[in-house]
């Protein structure tokens, strides 16, 4: 697991155990240790606060009664962060919020431009990536922040790994885009000097 | 992770550092404060319902069995027969004479017959297709006995039809039977016609 994942936390085998026996207590400090997390995640790949609900709820529910289907092969971490993975993705698929946009690349910024996420504050670039594409927004997220590979990330979605690298490539340059002022949004000073 | 900077170029990868820095420094959100409260509450609704289940099932089964045990011995259990010993009972008082036909006791004895199948005709299971004929051929076979009764002129004829009426009386009884004698065997109804 990607170390910047916010998954990237260790639980006690105490704790693991309890919850296979179906320990709620368990349960609660394990939901208590990874809330922020899942509910990050699902917000980021859901893109809205009720769909991230629900998959939070189906998530950590399926945690808890599936915990003695975790076998220790990877760390319980990355198995709860799966479980939030697959329901957001077939949360988006039923809900079909999963709308794949067609990018026109005319209309995107140009690639050689600044990184324009270099300076933005964190609320801008909250509402830029919100304004992404479902797709493109998922991908983006698992391949950055949460370090899944194409490969991956095209298992996941259950497409090609074309289609992962695409997504990544036209979400960047949609986000650059959502970034950078428009030309409108610049003051014009040009009628002020004139009138003056 | 092979695949993650296989297509990038030097620019892209900057790029990619950047945008991937950015993203992860996005504060984590915090669920809402009910989602805990809605979840552990989820779980005990679930638990109580596979509770219920599990006492309920098991319980409902055996049930099941009971009854199918009982069932010839409930109220809808098949109505015993009465005695076959009317007419003999008469002609065994004079041992060492010739036994003289005992009409009226034959008479009485097939009104009894009579009302034990209609009760088993009422209160069993419904007939098969191919019981339900031998049962129509039966019933036929009582009507054509019943013709011939109105036209007997002697007693001893006028027996013989009666004794013949409760024959077949006793053989669509046993027609009804034949569900309950798959449940049970050893049905004392049954055994008393079998014996008869």
């Amino acid at each position: 697991m990607d170390a910047h994942s916010n998954f990237q936390q260790h639980v006690e085998p105490d704790t693991i155990a309890r919850l296979k026996g179906g320990d709620l207590t368990a349960f609660e400090s394990v939901y208590r240790q990874f809330e922020r997390a899942a509910w990050t995640l699902a917000l980021r790949l859901t893109g809205r606060a009720d769909v991230a609900q629900e998959v939070l709820q189906d998530a950590m529910l399926k945690a808890f009664e599936r915990a003695r289907q975790y076998r220790g092969d990877a760390p319980f971490a990355a198995w709860l962060r799966k479980l939030v993975v697959n329901e957001s993705l077939m949360q988006l698929r039923h809900d079909r919020l999963h709308v794949i946009e067609v990018f026109d690349d005319d209309t995107l910024g140009d690639d050689s431009a600044p990184q324009p996420w270099t300076s933005a504050d964190a609320a801008t670039l909250d509402r830029a990536l919100n304004r992404l594409p479902d797709d493109a927004r998922a991908v983006l997220w698992l391949y950055h922040v949460e370090g899944f590979t194409h490969v991956e990330i095209a298992r996941e979605f259950g497409r090609s790994v074309s289609f992962s690298k695409s997504q990544l490539a036209r979400g960047t340059k949609r986000l650059r885009e959502l970034l950078q002022p428009r030309v409108e949004d610049t003051p014009c000073t040009i009628g002020s000097t004139t009138t003056a | 992770m092979h695949d993650r900077l296989d297509h990038h170029g030097m620019n892209d990868m900057s790029d990619e550092a950047s945008l991937a820095a950015a993203l992860r420094a996005l504060p984590a959100n915090t669920p809402p404060q009910e989602a805990w409260r809605n979840l552990s509450g989820r779980i005990g609704r679930r638990r109580a319902v596979r509770r219920t289940v599990w006492f309920t099932l098991p319980a409902a089964f055996a049930a099941g069995i009971a009854l199918a045990f009982a069932w010839p011995h409930l109220n809808l259990r098949a109505p015993s027969p009465p005695s076959a010993r009317v007419a003999q009972t008469s002609s065994s008082a004079k041992p060492h004479t010739r036994p003289q036909p005992d009409v009226a006791a034959l008479q009485a004895s097939s009104a009894k017959w009579q009302n034990w199948v209609q009760s088993l005709s009422h209160n069993g299971a419904p007939l098969d297709g191919r019981a339900l004929a031998s049962a129509v051929a039966l019933q036929d076979r009582i009507g054509m006995v019943d013709l011939q009764l109105s036209a007997a002129r002697s007693p001893a004829a006028a027996a013989g039809l009666w004794q013949q009426r409760i024959t077949l009386l006793q053989q669509l009884g046993l027609l009804h039977l034949q569900p309950y004698a798959v449940a049970e065997q050893t049905h004392p109804a049954y055994n008393r016609v079998i014996s008869m």
